[in-house]
C-alpha cells in the first residue's frame, strides 16, 4: 500500500492463497499474522474473510456448520429450509450468522462477525488486515 | 336447562381497584348439589356408584387437616367456601374486593382424571350449570372460570361454546393431565376458547403427582404434603416452555394463560434461559418467531398467591423490578390455608405496580 500517507488507516493486504485454493462452500482457516481467518466463498462467487472467534464466546466459529437455515414460518409443524451455504452456525452454543452481511440472524440487536476486506488480484487472493 | 346470556347486574365499563383472581367456591351440598343440574339417568348412576370426589392419599392430606380454613367455617358449619353468602361477605365485602374469580376445585377433580371420559363431560356441565344458577346471580361482583371435562377436547370445545358467552364467564379452567400445555391435544379448546374471548386458566388440580392421569409435577414421588406443595411451581415452568416453544402461542396469539397458585418468582430465571436458548437454537422450532420472553409478555399471565417471603422484603421489590409487573394477578386463594389477603400483599410496590397487579392486569387478562 502507499506510503505517503502514514497516519491513515490503510488495511494491510496479506496474502491468504490463490483463488484455486478456495472453492465454493468451503471454509478455509488460514494464519496471517498470529490471526486465524476462515476464508469462504460463496455460491455467488464472492469471497468472504471471517475472524475465527466469536463474537458471544469466543469460539472458533469458523469450524461450525456450514449450510442453511429454517426461516421463521407460521405454523408449528412447518418448516421452509432456505439460505444454503449463507448460514454459518457456531460449534459452542448455535448462534446463527448471515455469511453475507456477518450479522447474526434472528436476533435483535444482532451480534456480528468480524470481518476483513477480500481482493483478488492476478489470482492471489488477498485480505486486508 | 336455561341460562341468561347476560345478566342485567353486570355492568362493564366499570374501573376496579381489586380484583382477586382465585377464589375457590365449593358445591353447598357436595356432589348432591349438581344432579339437579344431569339427566335422570346420570343421577341414577352418580348415585347407586356412590359417586364423590376422591380423598387425597395420607401422605398428601394437609398436616394440619384441612386445606380450606377452619376460621373461614359459615355461620351454619360447612366447610369454608361453601356458603355464597358468607364468602361474599367474608371476602368480597370485608376486603374490598370488586371482582372475585371463582373457580371450583371440586369441579376440576371430578372433570378431570377422577372420573371416566363420559362421566367427566356429564359432570363439568352439570357443575357449571350448578355455579351458573346458584352462586353468579347471588353478586354481580363474582365472575367464574368455567370447568371442562379435559379428558375430551372436542367436549371441552363444545361446553365452551354452550356457555361461553355469559357474561360472568371470564375464563376456562382446565383440569390439568399429563400432557402439556403446548401439545397439540388441547387445541380444539383453545380455539374455542379464543373464539370466545376466554383466557385459559391453569391451577392444580387434586390430581398431580396422584393419578397415572395427572400432570407429573416433576422427578419422583413427593414424599409429602409440603414436598409436593413445594413442587407445583415446576409443573408450571414446564407448561410454559411447551407453551412457547409448540408455537402454541404463536398460533393463537388473541388467547390469553393464566398461571394461577404457581407463584412466579421461578419465572424470571426462566425467561433468561428461554431466550438465550431460543438464540441458539430457534431453527429447531422456526415457528417460534420472536423471543420467547415477547411471547410470555404478551399471553401468560401469573397469580400473585403463595407469594414467597424473603428475609428482607424490599428484595422482593428488587426483584419485581427486574420482572415487571405487568403479568401479576393478585390472587387471595380464598379460603384456604395460605391465602394472601390483599391489605398484606405486595404493599411496598409502587403506586402504580400496585395498580397494575390489583387490578389493571387482570383486566387486560380477563378481557373486562
Amino acid at each position: 500500500m502507499s506510503a505517503t500517507n502514514p497516519t491513515a488507516v490503510q488495511p494491510r493486504l496479506v496474502k491468504a492463497g490463490v483463488e484455486s485454493e478456495f472453492p465454493v462452500g468451503k471454509m478455509i482457516i488460514v494464519e496471517l499474522e498470529r490471526r486465524e481467518i476462515g476464508v469462504i466463498r460463496l455460491r455467488n462467487g464472492e469471497l468472504r474473510a471471517i475472524l475465527n472467534r466469536c463474537p458471544h464466546k469466543g469460539a472458533p466459529v469458523c469450524r461450525g456448520l456450514l449450510g442453511g437455515t429454517w426461516l421463521p414460518s407460521t405454523q408449528p409443524g412447518q418448516l421452509e429450509y432456505a439460505r444454503d451455504g449463507e448460514v454459518l452456525v457456531c460449534p459452542w452454543h448455535g448462534f446463527e450468522f448471515d455469511l453475507l452481511t456477518g450479522a447474526e440472524l434472528y436476533w435483535t440487536p444482532p451480534s456480528r462477525l468480524r470481518t476483513f476486506p477480500v481482493v483478488v488480484l492476478d489470482g492471489d487472493v488477498l485480505i486486508g488486515l | 336447562m336455561d341460562l341468561p346470556i347476560t345478566s342485567s347486574a353486570v355492568s362493564a365499563n366499570h374501573s376496579y381497584d381489586l380484583i382477586d383472581c382465585d377464589v375457590h367456591p365449593l358445591m353447598q351440598g357436595g356432589m348432591p348439589s349438581i344432579y339437579p343440574y344431569m339427566t335422570d339417568s346420570w343421577r341414577r348412576r352418580f348415585e347407586r356408584k356412590r359417586a364423590s370426589p376422591a380423598e387425597m392419599p395420607m401422605r398428601y392430606r394437609h398436616p394440619n387437616g384441612s386445606v380450606p380454613r377452619e376460621d373461614a367455617r359459615p355461620p351454619n358449619g360447612g366447610v369454608a367456601g361453601s356458603d355464597p353468602a358468607f364468602m361474599i361477605a367474608d371476602l368480597l365485602d370485608r376486603q374490598g374486593v370488586d371482582l372475585a374469580l371463582l373457580n371450583c376445585l371440586t369441579s376440576l377433580a371430578i372433570a378431570g382424571g377422577q372420573a371416566s371420559v363420559e362421566e367427566s363431560v356429564v359432570l363439568a356441565s352439570a357443575a357449571n350449570d350448578y355455579y351458573l344458577s346458584e352462586w353468579l346471580p347471588r353478586d354481580p361482583r363474582f365472575r367464574f372460570a368455567m370447568t371442562v371435562p379435559s379428558q375430551d377436547p372436542l367436549a371441552c370445545a363444545a361446553e365452551i361454546r354452550r356457555i361461553g358467552g355469559h357474561k360472568q364467564i371470564v375464563a376456562v379452567s382446565v383440569p390439568p393431565l399429563d400432557i402439556l400445555m403446548g401439545n397439540r391435544y388441547w387445541w380444539p379448546v383453545y380455539e374455542a376458547a379464543e373464539e370466545a374471548g376466554l383466557a385459559i386458566y391453569t391451577h392444580v388440580a387434586g390430581a398431580a403427582s396422584v393419578y397415572i392421569s395427572g400432570p407429573r409435577q416433576g422427578p419422583g414421588v413427593p414424599n409429602s404434603y409440603t414436598d409436593r406443595y413445594l413442587s407445583q411451581p415446576l409443573m408450571a415452568e414446564a407448561a410454559v416452555i411447551s407453551l412457547v416453544f409448540s408455537g402454541t402461542l404463536a398460533k393463537f396469539p388473541r388467547l390469553n394463560f393464566i398461571f394461577a397458585e404457581f407463584g412466579f418468582l421461578w419465572l424470571l430465571p426462566l425467561l433468561w434461559r428461554m431466550d438465550r436458548v431460543w438464540r441458539g437454537l430457534r431453527h429447531d422450532v422456526p415457528w417460534v418467531t420472536r423471543s420467547p420472553i415477547e411471547y410470555v409478555n404478551g399471553q401468560i399471565y401469573f397469580g400473585t398467591q403463595p407469594l414467597d417471603e424473603p428475609a428482607n422484603p424490599d428484595d422482593l421489590e428488587k426483584f419485581l423490578a427486574l420482572l415487571g409487573g405487568d403479568q401479576l394477578l393478585f390472587c387471595t386463594d380464598y379460603p384456604h390455608w395460605d391465602n394472601d389477603m390483599p391489605g398484606t400483599t405486595l404493599r411496598m410496590l409502587p403506586a402504580e405496580t400496585q395498580r397494575k397487579v390489583f387490578a389493571g392486569n387482570a383486566v387486560r387478562a380477563l378481557r373486562l
